[in-house]
């Protein structure tokens, strides 16, 4: 028994992501350094032989799964298990998070301009978003921040995948730069006030 | 883009199917009717397009903002140069279809963002003296407001590619596609008589019940004088028929407060032998020392 077999066979079984710990677990031997070396191994394997399935890694974790090329294949069948898409009241919430966490409902409502209460009980409760902490302000206001489940539903092995966020207040920023120039001239402040950050 | 046609008649079909007169918030409010890149003189008007006045679908946007910056993009409005008046006619124009429907909640956000852009137009018209160093635009915070949004959109978009790429590969737990249900419709077949002859079988609607007219109030005085009455009579009484002829929970509690209170002052005395047996009162009344007893009830 290879160590490439038993993780085969812990991430075959699994209809989640697997953390490299969690797969050691099936093993003494198993340390998650000869985990992640075996995914490795299995990832090559997998693609030289050109296999309909893939390790992908999700979150933290690994898992298995089909191919995008072979999607038009399995949708035929409805009862494919998939996450149901977001509305965009849902994404739009969650673009605010993702890039603002921890953030609290106020905050959320403020960009928005829209009420987000039930937006987030339903985010919550899909788990894609977690309370992770309270904040400074007035009753000390609950701030939410993306789950690892967030990261599952969109195929991200860490936030790090979504465009920086340092990279969208330059942008916004140049943007910025033409008002000031565009409309007020000299007479709006350079800095602070107009600021978009 | 289903409503701002991207054809050079753009401006004219937008104003064809605005309705200043709709928008009681612009009344009496001196707009600026005069934007150099506004058609003012001759609006055209064709029949078809004032036939069909553009409804926005309220409900395709998120919120003001969204569609705030739909009106701005639609147009190739410049953002950092908003003609406010222009698109604040647009912006009550659009509520004013959808308003009306709308949750309460929902229309005050609208309605929210349409006051703040009132109130700008405002400070705009607003004569200044001279302009203060820090004094900065008054449409600066919408725009900042807008931008901040729009770039959340953009963040969407790649949320929205993200998880349909992630939508395209499956994990374990595939099972097979379940049987078709089986049709299990059928036709009612019956001719007009049977029809009648199964709505005679209808039972009757059973008989109104009946209500107690709402009792008028009844004093633990006038319990006191039953009390009193009663005892000209029988030595003793039942506490039941002090307020079961009536059946009321009032009657009730005047009777027991009653009781209670002749007892207190020595006019009589209660007992029951076991719980739940029958309550009786015995009068230490000195006339009716000789009365008889009063039957079981």
């Amino acid at each position: 028994m290879t160590p490439e077999q038993i993780v085969e066979a812990t991430l075959f079984a699994s209809q989640t992501p697997l953390t490299s710990a969690e797969i050691a677990r099936a093993d003494e031997g198993l340390t998650t350094g000869a985990v992640d070396q075996a995914i490795a191994s299995l990832r090559d394997a997998y693609e030289a032989a050109d296999r309909a399935f893939q390790i992908y890694e999700l979150g933290d974790g690994y898992q298995v799964l089909t191919r995008p090329e072979f999607a038009p294949y399995l949708e035929r069948f409805d009862s494919v298990p998939r996450a149901p898409y977001l509305s965009s009241a849902a994404l739009e919430t969650l673009a605010i998070i993702v890039y603002r966490q921890p953030i609290g409902r106020i905050e959320i409502e403020e960009v928005r301009g829209v009420s987000a209460t039930s937006v987030l009980r339903t985010l919550a409760d899909w788990e894609l978003i977690e309370v992770v902490g309270r904040g400074e302000g007035l009753g000390r206001p609950l701030l939410y921040g993306t789950t690892t489940r967030f990261l599952d539903h969109f195929g991200m092995k860490d936030l790090a995948e979504l465009p920086p966020p340092e990279e969208l207040p330059v942008v916004l920023a140049e943007l910025q730069e033409a008002f000031d120039l565009g409309t007020s001239g000299e007479t709006a402040p350079a800095d602070g006030a107009v600021g978009v950050e | 883009m289903s409503f701002w046609q991207q054809d050079s008649h753009k401006e004219s079909k937008v104003y064809a199917g605005f309705r200043a007169e709709s928008s009681p918030a612009l009344q009496g409010m001196t707009v600026e009717t005069r934007l150099p890149d506004t058609p003012t003189r001759s609006r055209p008007r064709s029949p078809i397009v004032s036939a069909e006045p553009f409804f926005v679908e309220l409900d395709r946007f998120q919120g003001p903002l969204d569609l705030l910056l739909h009106l701005i993009r639609a147009q190739d409005i410049d953002i950092f140069d908003i003609p406010i008046a222009r698109i604040t006619k647009q912006f009550l124009a659009a509520i004013n279809v959808g308003l009306d429907d709308m949750q309460l909640e929902r229309a005050g956000e609208f309605l929210e963002t349409a006051a703040s852009l009132v109130r700008i137009k405002a400070q705009l018209l607003l004569p200044r003296p001279e302009r203060l160093e820090w004094e900065e635009d008054p449409r600066a915070e919408l725009v900042r407001r807008l931008l901040e949004y729009e770039h959340f959109q953009d963040v969407v978009h790649v949320l929205q590619r993200a998880e349909a790429q992630r939508g395209r590969h499956f994990g374990k737990g595939f099972v097979e596609a379940r049987p078709m249900a089986v049709d299990t419709r059928q036709t009612l077949q019956l001719t007009l008589a049977e029809l009648l002859e199964a709505a005679t079988r209808i039972p009757e609607a059973p008989p109104p019940i009946r209500v107690r007219p709402p009792s008028t109030g009844v004093t633990v005085e006038e319990k006191v004088s039953l009390i009193r009455r009663l005892f000209e009579k029988a030595k003793r009484i039942s506490f039941k028929r002090l307020f079961g002829p009536w059946g009321t929970r009032a009657h009730a509690a005047a009777a027991l407060l009653a009781a209670l209170e002749m007892a207190k002052q020595q006019m009589i005395r209660i007992e029951q032998t076991v719980p739940f047996a029958p309550i009786w009162l015995f009068s230490r009344l000195p006339d009716a020392a000789d009365a008889p007893d009063e039957q079981q009830p």
